[in-house]
């Protein structure tokens, strides 16, 4: 019987992590492609910019303000794994995810307020992109809280590793949102 | 970016993230000048995710193929915008 050891796809890489980033190169075709057509359809016809005015600017800068501190969160919990101060991980991975709670209770809000006032998914292609595009990245937020949630309970075993990959995804959201917002609210 | 090696100072890179994000709101306040503030919101996200991308991500430290498959689809995505250009915004 012979034992061998998986050779890194990458030299000094981790397979783990080159697993994460082709995965997130998955993600930025998926999401690069939404924007892309948003784009060309946008430029194409006119009465966007009329349509996008009933978006709340208000609420999505908030939500940009806080997907952008809970990036510094996620990163200081990598930094708190890496020093193996357990307190610290925890107290970071707990405030990124309710950063990530509190992105979707404030876009839970805005959807509310948009449906009631009419703006459906079926009130125009504006509409149909904007829940399309921020619905999809909502459920990254969700599914990044379970990731960090997972790690939040785990933390007593100290893992970097988990922490950073998680955190490589968790920022990723936070791109797309960074992408997002003047997409759809502010142009 | 190899456990325990670098770690760029975050709160620094946050606090720029602010500033920028800050700019992008006052550029939507620009008056008569539409052209140049969707100019300004859009090279203040493009900063954004780049610092994001080099600093929290540490693209900046790791080796160069991974810089490549986080390149190679943004890059695919242009590709499909300039070729559904034509198509949507000269149609009629």
């Amino acid at each position: 019987m012979s034992t061998s050891v998986e050779a890194p796809a990458i030299p000094g890489m981790p397979a783990g992590k080159v697993g994460v980033w082709w995965f997130l190169a998955s993600e930025i075709m998926m999401f690069g492609g939404l924007i892309a057509s948003y784009m060309v359809f946008r430029l194409g016809s006119s009465g966007w910019h009329e349509a996008s005015a009933h978006v709340s600017v208000a609420l999505g800068a908030v939500n940009t303000l806080i997907l952008l501190t809970s990036s510094l969160t996620v990163v200081q919990a990598f930094a708190a794994a890496e020093r193996e101060n357990a307190p610290a991980l925890r107290l970071f991975l707990g405030l990124t995810i309710l950063g990530g709670l509190g992105f979707l209770g404030i876009k839970a809000i805005e959807y509310t307020t948009e449906i009631r006032a009419g703006f459906t998914p079926g009130a125009g292609i504006f509409w149909s992109f904007y829940y399309t595009m921020t619905g999809l990245h909502a459920l990254h937020v969700l599914a990044g809280i379970v990731l960090n949630a997972i790690l939040f309970l785990a933390a007593r075993v100290r893992t970097p590793r988990r922490v950073e990959l998680a955190g490589l995804y968790w920022h990723f959201v936070d791109v797309v949102w960074i992408f997002l917002f003047p997409l759809l609210y502010l142009s | 970016m190899e456990s325990g090696r670098r770690h760029p100072n975050y709160v620094k890179i946050w606090v720029w993230l602010l500033g920028l994000m800050a700019a992008g709101l006052v550029a939507t306040l620009t008056p008569g000048g539409h052209a140049i503030g969707i100019i300004v919101i859009f090279a203040t996200a493009t900063a954004k995710a780049l610092l994001v991308a080099l600093n929290y991500m540490h693209l900046r430290f790791e080796p160069r193929l991974i810089c490549v498959i986080a390149l190679v689809p943004v890059v695919f995505a242009l590709i499909l915008a300039i070729a559904l250009f034509p198509d949507f915004v000269f149609r009629r």
